[in-house]
């Protein structure tokens, strides 16, 4: 297999403060480039302590030095990786050391692409690989290790062979309609389909489960000033302190923090309390807040329990009305109806009263169900079981209309096509061999 | 018409030719020495080819070992039916005559699926075996540029890896640049009826084993294939009495669309009855002397078109078998039993019969045979038929491994318009498979090969919905016309419809239906549907179960002063309008799909790519792309088994190749492996 020339860098280690920060380099250029950094020969699979200089000699860093020859490397190519003291600042020195020294920046996923390319992983190990390293919860780690066992692939499988043995039935009836078999009653066309339903209806939470694990989601609080959001901000993140980081916003009325709620990643963004001001600053504050409202997938509207709202929120699906500073009311914390009908959650930032129950409707709201059942699946292969389910809902239309079976065939064959995607084509040979190991057909 | 152009390329070759081969020449009749296209046999692939190319304006020689059964059905005597009547309807869109001569010799025509929808309707007729050879034989003589000619080929002539005639057992030298070989089953045919065996053609014709022997040593991959036949059976012996009778289809349907129920003949009924136990019992006791259950027969049979035998063996909780009795024609009581064929010994055949209701007393007038033959590897031809290894030789029909007269006549027209074109230094015409059948049929063969005799289902087609009957037409007749296919009869008539379909669609789609008027009421009363929102006819036609045939019957008296549209509109016209308009959303859809194949058929593989050096892929998918080498992306997705992953795989190994090739920067990774499978 023909090299590829260009040697590509870039910083192995997550971006922030560590203990250790690693930047790998991999390509013909490698070791060249390390030893000129190191000052000195690379030994390959040997440890080596050195200090890390710049072309003018000046010392970076110092750690240690490894080198992997092709192809016994994690890309194929010859790697080398310098391990130094971390720190953004540092480890952009020493990048942009590697960089003039001919190395070019590696695009993101590079690394796993060219130990792809070189075939030291297949496909579908590449994808969940670089699912576990851009997986943002341990949940989700968790869902892409099940892809890399097979167990998504098997699911997908599982309800191909479904949909390929209704397919048998519909086929038959059309291409054999001279037999004295009655396919289509046979088949039990609409039970099939109704499983089929189910099957997919399983497969398409599993999945939105795994991206949601992936890409979490975005809450943003908003509510007049001074109701608190600022208290609730803070007592929802306390729980896992450990992984909170606050960082400020671009703007100073925007702040967010970054959670994991049994596993799912929610970003919090508080936001300027929204007043009728006609301070130019607080104007564009507000503006701002409702901006977020847009772009969350979940809105936390906070206003005060038993108290008038001072300014009515719209409201939509996605919105959570929250009722903060219980305490000071006689009303009992937690999920309750409104005289007007709609649901809020009575809470107390203070005391931290009805907050589990804020938390459980937020993972209810982002139809969040607990890692149990979750895959990895990609977006494509969301994209695909959401095509084959929109194909089998019309299908499931066409039968209930007493529609002409070439139809339903059709939207079947959608459902089938799109599961192959995830799963591998069954070609049109493949099918009429099942026809004919099934029944008995043909003169 | 491009004869003007044909002549050129033939003069080389004839100066060629007459250097090497000092053979005698062919100028006993009042026919050019010199043919530019040379059709080797005149079954029904030999015969669309012959006429297809003499329509294009090639001087053409049809060479068969006899006029007496140019046109034979040597099988069941039957055209049509699911799928197949699709490639006829093709085939006869693009000016063909197996639909015209279907019309002159049918004797019982029956719409299958009529209920299923347009796709997958299907008509399929009975015929005359002695009338369809009548119709097929007037049909070429009325040819011009077609010249028929009674000669065994022995030899093909060849010059510096082109074809450039060939030698018949007379020793005559016959001259052409282009040559299309039709032998169907005739290449060393072996016929088996129990452990005997003997060289044969069809039961009674002698085998082409000089040629056979000839095209072995060429290089061509040669394999072997099995079909069968039913013994035949003496309608006087018959008690049709206790069978279910099949009566035809009222109204009488058409195959071609230049058809005329005026052209049809007499028709009769086909009869149904079945095997039963004692049938069963007969086989299982007599399969230690069946030539597919003792292991003398090495070919692979049809799946759909399975022995007795092996219905009984491979069902054997089956209680009965069902069989189609079928006329062989209006002059002769002999009758087909479809559904019994056979190649047990004499005994048992007569044995079995006698155990079928109805049959009792039944009289066999021809045994049942199975019959192996060689066929030719259709991976080793191009889109166009033409062979690879040999220029200017065109493969068609059985040969290639197919089966079915429909499959061989689709093959024969694409195979003789290509051969006429070859010799005028034009470009082959290659369908797609979004096309039509016959798209599909080529680039299932050429792409994956077959290793049972090739019989099209409208399963295969992906793109059924768009591959109707009832739009052959629309879909080819346009296309045939600037391939010089379609004759001005054809064309004209063609256009009148087309005109007609229009205008009527367009006057409906105008034509407004607004709730509580007068048009609205009265459809709601015929037909018991609302219409609670102003919209077009044309929009009222889309609802299911609304047809406008339907309404004609409904709204017969109303009919003039309500939609007086559609008074005196011929049925085939309104039924075009009313799918046209059903299906839109369908289509639409579709069309997104073959953009995206499209896409990949613009990939393509390099020929000489070493797929042992593409990591991640399969051992079995590799072995597979090893085999088939696929020329675009897009019919390597084609292949059974192939995944999204390895497609991807494909893709990014081309790319980088290509990236490796070029100097270029950068290597763009495929955005998703969903996207490189199209």
């Amino acid at each position: 297999m023909a090299a590829i020339a260009e040697t590509i860098a870039a910083v192995a280690t997550p971006p922030g403060q560590g203990g250790i920060g690693i930047v790998r380099l991999s390509g013909p250029e490698a070791k060249a480039i390390g030893e000129g950094i190191v000052g000195g020969a690379l030994v390959p699979r040997r440890v080596k302590f050195a200090e890390f200089k710049n072309q003018t000699g000046n010392m970076l860093d110092e750690g240690l030095v490894l080198y992997f020859v092709a192809p016994r490397s994690f890309t194929g190519e010859d790697v080398v990786e310098l391990q130094g003291h971390g720190g953004p600042v540092v480890m952009q020195l020493l990048l942009d050391e590697t960089v003039n020294r001919g190395a070019r920046l590696a695009r993101p996923g590079e690394f796993t692409e060219r130990a792809f390319l070189n075939g030291k992983i297949d496909l579908a190990q590449a994808e969940a690989v670089a699912d576990l390293i851009g997986s943002s919860s341990r949940a989700a780690a968790r869902g892409a290790l099940r892809s890399l066992k097979g167990d998504f692939s098997k699911a997908v499988f599982d309800l191909d062979q479904q949909v390929l043995q209704l397919r048998v039935y519909m086929e038959a009836a059309m291409d054999f309609p001279d037999e004295e078999v009655d396919f289509l009653n046979g088949g039990q066309v609409v039970a099939r389909l109704g499983e089929i339903h189910e099957g997919l209806n399983l497969l398409l939470r599993g999945s939105t489960q795994g991206i949601l694990l992936n890409d979490g989601i975005t809450v943003a609080i908003l509510g007049a000033p001074n109701v608190g959001k600022s208290s609730l901000l803070n007592v929802l993140s306390g729980e896992e302190r450990a992984i909170v980081t606050d960082i400020p916003g671009t703007t100073r009325d925007l702040l967010h923090v970054d959670l994991t709620l049994q596993g799912l990643p929610i970003r919090i963004v508080d936001t300027a309390g929204l007043s009728d001001s006609r301070d130019p600053v607080e104007v564009e504050g507000v503006r701002r807040a409702e901006q977020q409202a847009v772009e969350a997938d979940l809105v936390l509207w906070v206003s005060e329990a038993g108290r008038e709202e001072i300014r009515v929120w719209p409201g939509s699906d996605n919105t959570i009305r929250v009722a903060n500073k219980v305490d000071l009311t006689e009303l009992e914390a937690g999920l309750a109806q409104r005289p007007d009908g709609q649901s809020h959650v009575l809470v107390s930032a203070k005391t931290g009263a009805g907050i589990d129950a804020l938390r459980a409707h937020i993972l209810e709201k982002a139809g969040f169900a607990g890692d149990a059942s979750t895959f990895t699946a990609r977006k494509r292969h969301l994209l695909a079981l959401e095509e084959a389910m929109a194909a089998l809902q019309r299908g499931q239309t066409l039968i209930a209309e007493n529609l002409q079976t070439e139809l339903v065939a059709e939207e079947l064959r959608i459902v089938h096509e799109a599961l192959g995607t995830i799963a591998g084509v069954v070609s049109a040979d493949d099918l009429l061999g099942e026809i004919f190991a099934n029944f008995c057909i043909g003169k | 018409m491009p004869a003007r152009n044909l002549r050129k390329p033939r003069v080389n070759v004839s100066q060629r030719q007459t250097a090497k081969h000092s053979g005698k020449r062919f100028s006993t009749m009042n026919a050019p020495e010199q043919f530019d296209v040379i059709v080797i046999g005149a079954g029904h692939a030999g015969c669309e080819a012959a006429t297809a190319a003499a329509r294009i304006g090639a001087r053409t020689l049809l060479l068969t070992q006899s006029i007496e059964t140019i046109g034979q059905m040597s099988c069941n005597p039957a055209i049509g039916g699911m799928g197949k009547s699709h490639l006829v309807r093709e085939i006869d869109a693009l000016d063909g005559i197996m639909a015209r001569a279907a019309d002159r010799a049918g004797i019982h025509f029956r719409v299958l699926n009529a209920s299923k929808g347009p796709a997958v309707r299907a008509t399929r007729a009975q015929a005359d075996r002695a009338l369809y050879r009548q119709a097929i034989r007037s049909l070429l003589e009325a040819q011009d540029g077609l010249w028929i000619f009674q000669q065994s080929v022995v030899d093909l002539l060849v010059d510096d890896g082109c074809v450039t005639g060939v030698e018949t057992q007379m020793g005559l030298t016959l001259s052409a640049p282009a040559v299309v070989l039709t032998t169907g089953t005739f290449l060393g045919g072996k016929i088996h009826m129990g452990l005997n065996n003997f060289a044969g053609g069809r039961a009674g014709d002698a085998p082409s084993n000089q040629l056979a022997e000839r095209l072995r040593s060429l290089p061509f991959r040669v394999d072997r294939l099995k079909t069968g036949t039913p013994p035949r059976i003496d309608g006087r012996t018959v008690d049709f009495s206790v069978m279910e009778s099949q009566p035809g289809d009222e109204p009488l349907p058409c195959i071609s669309f230049l058809g005329d129920v005026g052209d049809h003949p007499r028709q009769v009924a086909c009869h149904i009855t079945h095997t039963n136990v004692e049938t069963h019992r007969i086989i299982r006791a007599a399969l230690d002397r069946s030539p597919l259950y003792s292991g003398v027969i090495q070919g692979v049979g049809p799946r759909y078109c399975p022995s007795i035998e092996d219905k009984v063996v491979r069902f054997a909780d089956r209680l009965q078998h069902q069989i189609f009795v079928e006329p062989e024609g209006l002059q002769t009581r002999e009758l087909y039993p479809n559904g019994i064929s056979t190649s047990l010994p004499m005994d048992v055949q007569v044995a079995l019969v006698r155990s079928i209701e109805g049959f009792e007393n039944a009289h066999i007038t021809r045994p049942g045979y199975a019959i192996e033959y060689d066929f030719f590897n259709p991976k080793d031809l191009k889109y166009s038929l033409e062979t690879k290894a040999l220029e200017g030789l065109f493969f068609a029909g059985q040969i290639n491994g197919t089966t079915g007269y429909e499959e061989a006549a689709a093959q024969g027209l694409l195979a003789g318009a290509n051969a006429a074109w070859k010799v005028a230094g034009r470009e082959p015409w290659c369908p797609r498979r979004d096309e039509a059948y016959l798209g599909v049929l080529v680039d299932d063969l050429i792409n994956l090969g077959t290793n049972e005799p090739y019989r099209m289902f409208t399963s295969r087609a992906e793109y059924r919905l768009r591959l109707r009957e009832d739009n052959a037409d629309v879909r080819l007749t346009p296309l045939g016309r600037k391939l010089g296919l379609v004759g001005e009869v054809r064309w004209r008539s063609y256009c009148h419809k087309r005109k007609l379909v229009d205008e009527l669609a367009h006057v409906l789609g105008k034509r407004v239906l607004s709730p509580g008027s007068e048009l609205a009421t009265t459809l709601e009363t015929a037909t018991g549907e609302r219409i609670s929102k102003e919209g077009s006819m044309l929009g009222f036609l889309k609802r299911p179960g609304i047809t406008l045939s339907g309404l004609l019957d409904s709204l017969s008296s109303d009919l003039d002063s309500v939609l007086p549209e559609l008074a005196g509109v011929g049925r085939e016209v309104l039924d075009q309008v009313e799918v046209e308009a059903k299906y839109e959303g369908y289509i639409k859809r579709q069309e997104g799909e073959i953009a995206r194949v499209r896409r990949n058929e613009n990939i393509r593989i390099p020929a000489a790519l070493d797929y042992a050096a593409v990591k991640g892929l399969s051992n079995e998918l590799r072995e597979k792309l090893l085999v088939s080498r696929p020329e675009t992306l897009a019919k390597a997705s084609r292949i059974p088994g192939m995944t999204p992953a390895a497609l991807s795989v494909l893709l990014i190994y081309i790319k980088k190749l290509s990236v490796v090739a070029q100097g270029l920067e950068k290597l763009q990774l495929p955005p998703t492996a969903a996207d490189a499978s199209g």
